[in-house]
């Protein structure tokens, strides 16, 4: 045997050691993310809100998760997701939507999982409605206590409840509307930049323009026009007049990417502009684009309780503004400011953070100096 | 340089006739009107007959279509004219001219005393980058910079006005007091003062978070190079090397930031306003989107958007005034 070996299969092995420890970019985008706590504590604490919002009805609700009632399983808790899941035999039998005493009168068998805490969102739960319980207090008398943790509203409302259902509304919004203004930004920006020449040009004059536009009179005054303003069509103009940061941000990770070796390889090889821009280029530039995006949903979710702060949104759902706008009404009532200001301050600042973690993790300049 | 501004004035102009027309367009196409809404509603006795509120619509352009009266409005604008408030009876020029006054007292101020505090903080936390008084800044500014400015004004309002009631401490909303027709002219001042307090607060913390960040952080990339080594090695004291060899250099982004901020100084507080009862721009809009008064929303977003635009133009200039490198073609 020679010392030396062939020094194709050992660049070959060498590559072959090597291939598994490379990380992706993404791969390498989260580790340097990772490397920084408070923007992770953020993260956690977003996971959470999601998680809170996506099973608000199991945390706080007067319907039960499962019920078990004259022979069949239910699940009334989806109704909170949309009217219509309510199974309608909860109608015929003139449930009026409580549960508790009107499962054990009508069916003495049935029994039912509850929610963690026993408060309705929608309306003031009523005397006796779950057994040994009074009626929410009104008012001056509705101050955080062991049954209304946060508190209740003038009319009797459960703040908690609707905190815990509001993360629902600030998750919908926040993903909706950049969900819009990403779909916008990143496919004029990728033309943009991927095209170049006049079509660039004449994107970018539209970008702009809208970002000329002041986008809070624009949605105050279209809010304002439209009849009866629901929670979609504030999403759609956030999206419509926000997407500008991402668009410019995608243009410049085209321009930068589309000159690169890898992409005239794919070029080369004859692969077409869908195949170029989507499997080979738009992977590699959505990291850099994520940052306008975490900053947008928080400002997303800032304008739209501003506008239910202000009372001329949307009305109706429960809603992190829509309290704060109560208890202007009620300033002595310092629990319906507190407590919803504190949701909305603390969720777009967990955005912030987010959005500064994954600036400092795409940055290639912090990159360099780190090393 | 010049033939740039021209395009971007230009670029300007366009951009103002898209804003107004696409308002324009949705404001007339959307159903009901501002004599069906408000009047109906404010004079529930006098029921309006349909010949009556066919002669308002007349009277008022409401008959046209879109494009038509959106014409007719650019005609008057041309003329100097932005129509009557549907609301008030009285010309749009003449309310924006009475509420611009409140608005530029709040921003003006805010604006002087963001800049003069947010320099002298963003250099002391560059000079002590990295010890416990900066770290406790920096994040105190983190906080107020997500700070909704909206929750802040209700905190703020909660503990100011309703805890503080019946004491000398207590910030009242609105500009003036009851009894202020009644004052002597120093008495006058300071009573707008004392009101002028907590909408400035809430008006200013966040730009000053803002600012002082972000002095800092193009400090720090500046006090990284070698000129700022050299500088330090010539034994030239900290002061001086922070001031004028780090600080000078700075200033490009900085201005751009300060044009940048110019047109919130008319726009920037329809929210807060509305919170303080502050009589001025943004309580006016706000009345207009809520009473839906056509032709004051119009003015009042023209003037908004000319704002904004006009803001985005000094930046430029600013721009290519303090960088020597930069130059418009």
């Amino acid at each position: 045997m020679t010392a030396v070996s062939d020094p194709n299969t050992n660049q070959a092995q060498a590559e072959a050691t090597q291939t598994p420890q490379r990380r992706s970019y993404w791969g390498e985008v989260w580790l340097r993310y990772r490397r920084r706590p408070i923007a992770m504590m953020a993260l956690a604490y977003v996971v959470l809100l999601a998680l809170v919002g996506l099973f608000s009805p199991m945390i706080a609700g007067t319907k039960p998760i499962v019920a078990y009632y004259k022979g069949s399983y239910y699940f009334p808790f989806m109704s909170y997701y949309y009217d219509r899941w309510e199974n309608p035999i909860f109608f015929r039998d003139k449930f009026r939507g409580e549960f508790p005493q009107n499962l054990k009168k009508k069916d003495p068998q049935s029994w039912a999982i509850w929610p963690l805490v026993f408060q309705d969102p929608n309306r003031r739960v009523r005397k006796e409605e779950w057994p040994g319980r009074d009626a929410n207090p009104i008012g001056e008398n509705g101050a955080p206590s062991r049954i209304n943790l946060f508190g209740t509203t003038p009319n009797g409302l459960d703040v908690f409840a609707q905190l815990v259902h509001g993360c629902r509304l600030a998750l919908l919004v926040g993903f909706v509307s950049m969900g819009i203004a990403s779909a916008v930004g990143i496919t004029f920006g990728a033309l943009a930049g991927y095209f170049g020449g006049w079509v660039d040009i004449l994107l970018s004059r539209l970008i702009e323009l809208v970002m000329c536009l002041p986008s809070i009179v624009l949605i105050l005054a279209v809010v304002s026009v439209i009849e009866r303003p629901t929670v979609w069509h504030v999403m759609v103009i956030i999206g419509l007049t926000g997407w500008t940061g991402i668009a410019r941000l995608t243009r410049g990770e085209f321009m930068k990417l589309r000159s690169l070796d890898y992409v005239s390889a794919a070029r080369a090889l004859g692969a077409g502009h869908t195949r170029i821009i989507f499997r080979h280029i738009l992977p590699n530039s959505l990291a850099p684009v994520l940052v306008p995006i975490t900053f947008g949903i928080a400002s997303a979710i800032l304008t739209e309780n501003a506008l239910r702060f202000l009372g001329i949104g949307p009305v109706g759902g429960a809603s992190w503004g829509s309290l704060l706008n109560e208890g202007q009404r009620n300033l002595e009532l310092w629990w319906l400011i507190l407590f919803p200001g504190a949701a909305i301050f603390f969720t777009v600042m967990a955005y912030n953070l987010i959005g500064e973690g994954l600036q400092a993790a795409t940055d290639p300049r912090l990159r360099e100096g780190a090393k | 340089m010049t033939a740039y501004l021209l395009r971007r004035a230009l670029i300007g102009v366009v951009t103002l006739f898209v804003i107004t027309a696409l308002l324009f367009a949705l404001i007339r196409n959307i159903p009901g009107t501002p004599l069906t809404l408000s009047l109906g509603e404010a004079d529930l006795g006098k029921k309006q007959s349909p010949e009556d509120l066919a002669l308002l619509n007349k009277a008022y352009g409401l008959d046209k279509t879109w494009y038509e009266a959106y014409g007719d409005w650019l005609l008057g604008l041309a003329r100097g004219d932005m129509g009557d408030s549907l609301r008030y009876r009285t010309p749009v020029s003449g309310l924006i001219r009475r509420h611009i006054g409140p608005t530029l007292l709040l921003s003006v101020s805010s604006f002087v005393i963001t800049y003069v505090l947010s320099i002298p903080l963003g250099l002391y936390m560059t000079r002590n980058g990295g010890r416990l008084s900066e770290r406790t800044l920096s994040v105190l500014f983190y906080m107020l910079y997500s700070l909704p400015v909206y929750v802040a004004a209700i905190w703020l309002l909660y503990y100011f006005y309703l805890r503080l009631q019946g004491t000398i401490w207590q910030l009242p909303p609105g500009m003036v007091s009851d009894n202020h027709a009644e004052m002597s002219p120093i008495g006058k001042i300071l009573d707008i003062g004392k009101h002028l307090i907590l909408p400035l607060l809430c008006y200013s913390y966040g730009v000053l978070a803002f600012d002082t960040r972000f002095i800092k952080s193009n400090m720090e990339e500046v006090i990284r190079q070698d000129y700022i080594r050299t500088a330090r090695a010539k034994g030239l004291d900290d002061g001086t090397i922070l001031w004028k060899h780090a600080f000078r250099n700075t200033l490009i982004p900085f201005v751009t930031l300060i044009g940048l901020t110019l047109p919130g100084l008319i726009s920037g507080a329809v929210i807060l306003e509305q919170i303080f009862n502050w009589p001025g721009i943004g309580s006016l809009f706000f009345e207009a989107v809520s009473f839906r008064d056509y032709t004051l929303i119009m003015g009042l977003a023209l003037m908004f958007s000319a704002a904004t635009l006009l803001g985005n133009l000094l930046a430029d200039i600013l721009y290519a005034l303090v960088d020597p490198r930069i130059t418009y073609k």
